[in-house]
């Protein structure tokens, strides 16, 4: 065996031992039993699909990262880089109109090409979510509220979740700068946001007041302030101002049941992935290099399975926040151990031991 | 008091200017006795000192929130940052050069280039079309026409007088090269508005 081979494993993979792997499997047993608690079931998704299911729905960012592979066949298979796609297919080719609302959670590895220089980024595992069938205002509350909920569960306060909405994006630009709008918009690219406004047609004044609308993040009270003064210049088309109402309804909902620090206005989250339709949201722990989960609504994702239901969920990368928590080896029990004249002997005394609850090895 | 920002500088000239702009905008800093981390002389920013290509795995990884570097290290990082602010100093082109009376290059036909910037001659020529076989140098690549490595160089251009000695000579300027401010997405989305203010106050008139 080559010393690449025995001391490596493939970019894009990762195990980890022992108290890691011990922590991480404490957090996600609070995790699904947080889910549980709120009337989620747990699913599976296969570790590898069709790639031509997916294959209009794959971003250029996302095609050069996934895996392929060539089945038995000569099918062409990818292995599972977005739970929410391989879930959408399951859920819409099973699914009935009478099962609606059906709330779902999943906890999975997921396997895809990183850059050496993004190898610490820890996105191969994901817990997260789907509710399905849930329209609107609740739908969107209830997904942002667990998404709060479950990184309250690491027991650090520090993390923020920023809200934008994909559907303003859609009121302001047209259908065919739409994506390309979404994508300078993610990456706050606002000379291209300005190039991409005068392409619509907006006119010179009203285009700088679009981007510095666009650019804002902060809490909803300045946002209210910033909302008042673009509808006096009347500076957005006025379908826009709908969404806008739309994130001041949640926001301020979220606000009245009292996590109103924790979330923010951000307009420059209109979701990268293009099957984004309404909400879109990330949340940014201090310390932690780039997002530790995100989510959104796609209301027409399943449409594309065969199956017209409204959804909204999140995925949280898991690995990247335990990076920053407390070994907590101390406080979960060591095993003891236990001896005997044989191992007979040894067997009867660590079995007393375990119908007490301690855990004893031989 | 809030924690200093953390920015990330390149060694070298750009350094110095950035270092000479940032005290016109009242941020004092001045770096002794070797040291690699500073700070400012009212401690809001922590400053890093870093080799110019390693500026962007700094900040990729969240240790530098911000940095200051040149288009041509951001076009060798895969990685994607807030671009905050463009400077006016500190640019520079980014040129293709040959032997000088050397025939004008024929763009339709394979290429073959040493550079220090890979990634960028790749997409460079690959959006207009061009095969480029790229031979990767880590520095004074206006040897490689003089020796014949390769027939053309890619290479940041200031004053052509370094090309000139070697006998070389600009034949296409590629593109301008930028000195940008840049944020991880992450460290900026939690602490934009105190990046924001300093933004504000290291913008040029």
């Amino acid at each position: 065996m080559s010393e690449k081979r025995r001391l490596q494993i493939p970019q894009g993979t990762e195990a980890f031992f022992q108290e890691e792997a011990k922590r991480h499997r404490r957090y996600t047993t609070q995790l699904e039993e947080l889910f549980q608690l709120w009337g989620y079931l747990p699913v599976k998704t296969p570790a590898f699909d069709f790639y031509d299911s997916y294959r209009p729905l794959i971003d250029s960012g996302m095609e050069g990262r996934i895996y392929r592979l060539i089945d038995r066949d000569g099918e062409l298979l990818m292995l599972r880089s977005d739970i929410t796609l391989f879930l959408a297919k399951q859920i819409a080719t099973s699914l009935r109109a009478e099962d609606l609302p059906l709330r779902v959670f999943y906890s999975d590895t997921i396997l895809r090409y990183q850059h050496r220089e993004d190898i610490s980024r820890n996105e191969f595992f994901q817990v997260g979510l789907e509710l399905i069938g849930k329209p609107g205002i609740d739908g969107d509350a209830e997904a942002l509220i667990l998404l709060d909920k479950g990184l309250s569960a690491f027991g650090r306060e520090d993390y923020r979740i920023h809200v934008g909405s994909r559907a303003l994006v859609r009121r302001i630009f047209p259908e065919n700068l739409m994506q390309a709008a979404a994508g300078a918009l993610c990456e706050r690219e606002f000379e291209s946001l300005s190039a991409l406004l005068l392409e619509a047609g907006y006119e010179s004044d009203r285009r700088k007041r679009i981007v510095e609308f666009l650019s804002f993040i902060g809490p909803i009270e300045e946002f209210v302030e910033l909302l008042r003064r673009m509808e006096a210049q009347a500076s957005l088309p006025s379908e826009a101002y709908g969404e806008c109402a739309y994130l001041c309804e949640l926001i301020g909902l979220l606000s009245r049941l009292g996590m109103e620090k924790r979330f923010l206005v951000d307009l420059s989250e209109s979701g990268m992935q293009g099957y984004y339709t309404g909400i879109a949201f990330q949340a940014y722990l201090a310390g932690a290099d780039s997002a530790v989960a995100s989510g959104g609504r796609y209301d027409g994702l399943l449409d594309h399975f065969g199956f017209s239901a409204p959804s909204v969920g999140f995925s949280i990368l898991q690995r990247k926040i335990e990076a920053f928590l407390p070994d907590i080896a101390p406080n979960l029990r060591q095993p003891e151990r236990v001896k005997g004249a044989d191992f007979a002997d040894a067997y009867r005394k660590a079995e007393e031991l375990r119908r007490a609850g301690t855990p004893a090895t031989i | 008091m809030a924690e200093p920002l953390t920015l990330a500088l390149p060694k070298g000239r750009l350094f110095d200017q950035i270092q000479d702009f940032f005290a016109t905008k009242g941020i004092v800093f001045s770096v002794e006795d070797r040291k690699l981390v500073v700070s400012d002389r009212d401690d809001i920013l922590r400053i890093f000192l870093v080799k110019n290509s390693d500026l962007p795995t700094y900040v990729n990884h969240g240790i530098a929130g911000l940095g200051i570097c040149g288009d041509d290290v951001l076009a060798e990082s895969e990685c994607q940052f807030f671009r905050l602010l463009t400077y006016s100093f500190g640019n520079t082109s980014m040129c293709l050069a040959g032997k000088e009376g050397s025939r004008p290059v024929a763009l339709d036909s394979k290429l073959t280039v040493a550079t220090k910037f890979p990634e960028f001659t790749r997409r460079h020529f690959n959006k207009r079309g061009v095969p480029v076989e790229i031979v990767k140098l880590n520095g004074s690549v206006e040897l490689a026409p003089v020796l014949g490595l390769a027939p053309y160089i890619v290479d940041l251009v200031e004053t052509g007088s370094t090309l000139k000695a070697n006998g070389l000579a600009v034949i296409e300027r590629l593109e301008d090269i930028k000195v940008r401010v840049i944020a991880n997405r992450a460290y900026y989305k939690l602490r934009y508005r105190e990046i924001n203010a300093l933004i504000d106050r290291i913008r040029e008139e």
